[in-house]
């Protein structure tokens, strides 16, 4: 029971910060057709950049944090107007929205690689103190992570509900013509996805690097595969879905190492635990779980 | 400076780049015919590879019918990721393969019995007390070809340039067979699986199965060169099979023009220099840093040149621009 109380609680904090990854790139897919294969790498410089901040410049820890994410934002606005603005203009395709995207994940990560060597590195917290709840160890930096991450994860949810730039978002992801006709602002929806995505990777890489303790360049490259079967398991470019499919993502992953189920995987094989889940979601449900089968006209 | 003087050294860097032109062949074949964007393509390599070092370290197996087995594996892998994904939107198919290749090499990676794990092919379990080695049946047909060369073509012939031509021998056997192939119905019914699913579905053609075929096939040619690569090599590492190769792959096939296979070689030897020239980055200002980070450096010339490739030239140095938006 412990060791059960112990997976889920590690699984939900996992799962929190799938979630807030994956959102950003289902976001980006459903305003803007392009999966972004650099989202990993966000979360490393998310991560770094925090790291930065408050080794270097010496700042507060939470200073540090929101400095990251505003970082995040304009890396994610520079590539905007740099890249992805022309590439829509110009009509590209599927496979140069692909290959553009790569190129940006070599050229960020080789970067931070440049920048701060390949040594793991570790934020100057308090890792060490542990709460006992139901038998289960749970520490004080995966509770703050849980607990931000909820907030963040509210209100995002919130934002793209009620405000009206959050508005305009689906409904210009649902008819981006339609949209453009009824007069909403184009540009304004497209930055604003752009920036919810920057920031909650960065944001998404700090927590990250809280609870894994200890980090290195490779950190958002190796989430990658884990978010993206995140994003799928929750409908490609439902931003909701993407949520609660990193929830359910995580909470499977952390609980296939548990004894009582067979003995349990190793848990150096949670990814693949993740890849398997992705494979029998897209036989059994390929629309994803809370995708709805588009109609045969 | 010394290197670039030396001839073994331009051997390699066609080696690599004929290897890699199969590796972009597997590629083309997908995406130059059937519009299949397949971003885990460097999984079908690490699983021949792997497969025929496995079967003749630890089995003993022939080494003929180990290569065999490691392409049949890349096949068999190439259909489970067909069978999974094809049926759905394109994009699916790209994110489930990028996943398929990194769950073939993080396998690998901590399967320590069966591949040896991090420490690569060497400790791939033997059977007696054999030396963890996959390429001596290999190696002895390729002296045996040196030995038949060297007198009527003089020294410079050595195991290195013998394995060069092998490897573009083999690239130009299978570059002239996929041409043909692209000239059958079967590959006209494919391209036109490209525009639209609707119209060869009306006329009674079943797109799922022509495409899985055009991931089978080009898995094959995948596998082809996982085992070259695995000879080229001669040890295994799962750092060898990582997602940045699927991309080199795609470089080459993008700078000679993806629906044609004419340009694909002389992109391949295009690319072997860009990758291999970056070593004498050694001037200024790249000498402020050390080697291990000119690795980094240029990993982001990579990254730089597919991005000013597909905002300026997507349809390659050889290819016509109609035909990247239009067949």
């Amino acid at each position: 029971m412990a060791e059960f109380v112990q997976l889920l609680f590690n699984g939900l904090v996992e799962g929190s910060i799938f979630g807030i990854a994956a959102l950003g790139i289902s976001l980006v897919y459903s305003v803007l057709h392009l999966v972004n294969f650099a989202a990993g790498d966000f979360l490393t410089l998310g991560a770094f950049a925090a790291f930065f901040f408050v080794t270097s410049l010496h700042m507060p820890f939470i200073v540090a944090v929101v400095l990251s994410m505003i970082l995040g934002v304009v890396v994610s606005l520079i590539l905007e107007f740099l890249l992805w603005q022309k590439l829509r203009k110009s009509g590209a395709g599927m496979l140069a929205l692909f290959l553009v995207a790569t190129g940006v994940a070599f050229i960020l990560r080789q970067t931070i690689s440049l920048v701060f060597g390949s040594n793991s590195r570790k934020f100057d917290l308090d890792q060490l103190t542990t709460y006992e709840f139901l038998g289960a160890q749970i520490a004080k930096t995966q509770l703050i992570v849980l607990c931000c991450a909820s907030v963040a994860i509210t209100a995002i949810a919130l934002y793209i509900k009620k405000s009206t730039t959050g508005k305009n978002m689906r409904a210009y992801a649902d008819n981006s013509s339609l949209a453009a006709v009824s007069g909403i602002n184009v540009d304004r929806v497209i930055l604003a996805t752009w920036s919810i995505s920057g920031a909650f990777g960065a944001l998404a890489g700090v927590f990250q690097g809280t609870v894994q303790g200890q980090f290195t360049n490779g950190m958002g490259l190796d989430l990658l595969l884990s978010i993206l079967a995140a994003v799928v398991l929750g409908t490609i470019g439902d931003a909701y879905g993407a949520l609660i499919g990193g929830f359910v993502l995580g909470v499977v992953m952390e609980l296939s190492t548990w004894d009582a189920l067979f003995g349990g995987i190793p848990s150096t094989y949670k990814p693949v635990v993740a890849f398997a889940v992705l494979v029998i979601v897209l036989l059994f449900k390929p629309e994803g779980i809370f995708g709805v089968k588009a109609r045969k006209i | 400076m010394t290197a670039i003087m030396q001839p073994g050294f331009w051997v390699f860097i066609l080696t690599m780049a004929g290897i890699y032109g199969i590796f972009s062949l597997g590629l083309q074949v997908q995406y130059g015919v059937g519009g299949i964007l397949n971003f885990g393509h460097v999984g079908m390599m690490a699983l021949s590879s792997y497969t025929m070092a496995i079967l003749v370290i630890s089995h003993g197996i022939n080494f003929w019918i180990a290569a065999a087995s490691g392409v049949a594996v890349a096949a068999l892998g190439g259909a489970f990721l067909g069978l999974t994904t094809l049926r759905l939107r394109g994009d699916y198919f790209s994110i489930v393969s990028i996943a398929f290749s990194e769950i073939v090499r993080y396998v690998i990676y901590n399967s320590d019995n069966l591949t040896g794990g991090v420490q690569g092919s060497l400790a791939i379990p033997v059977i007696g007390d054999n030396y963890p080695s996959y390429t001596d049946t290999w190696d002895s047909l390729v002296n045996h070809i040196r030995d038949f060369l060297q007198p009527r073509l003089g020294d410079y012939v050595d195991r290195d340039f013998v394995m060069g031509v092998l490897v573009w021998i083999t690239l130009a056997i299978l570059l002239l067979l996929v041409s043909r192939i692209e000239k059958t119905s079967w590959a006209r019914v494919l391209r036109a699986t490209r525009e639209d699913d609707d119209v060869p579905a009306a006329l009674g053609k079943n797109v799922f199965r022509f495409r899985l075929q055009a991931v089978i096939i080009g898995s094959i040619i995948g596998g082809i060169a996982g085992i070259y690569w695995g000879l080229e090599s001669t040890l295994l590492s799962p750092d060898d099979f990582l997602t940045l190769v699927t991309f080199y792959g795609w470089m080459i096939l993008i700078l000679g023009g993806a629906t044609k296979v004419k340009g694909l070689p002389i992109a391949a030897i295009f690319f072997g220099f860009l990758y291999g020239g970056t070593r004498f980055f050694t001037f200024w200002p790249f000498s402020i840093i050390d080697s291990s980070q000119r690795a980094y450096i240029r990993i982001m010339i990579i990254g730089f040149a597919l991005i000013v490739l597909m905002m300026r030239r997507p349809q390659g140095i050889f290819g016509k621009r109609q035909e990247m938006v239009l067949e």
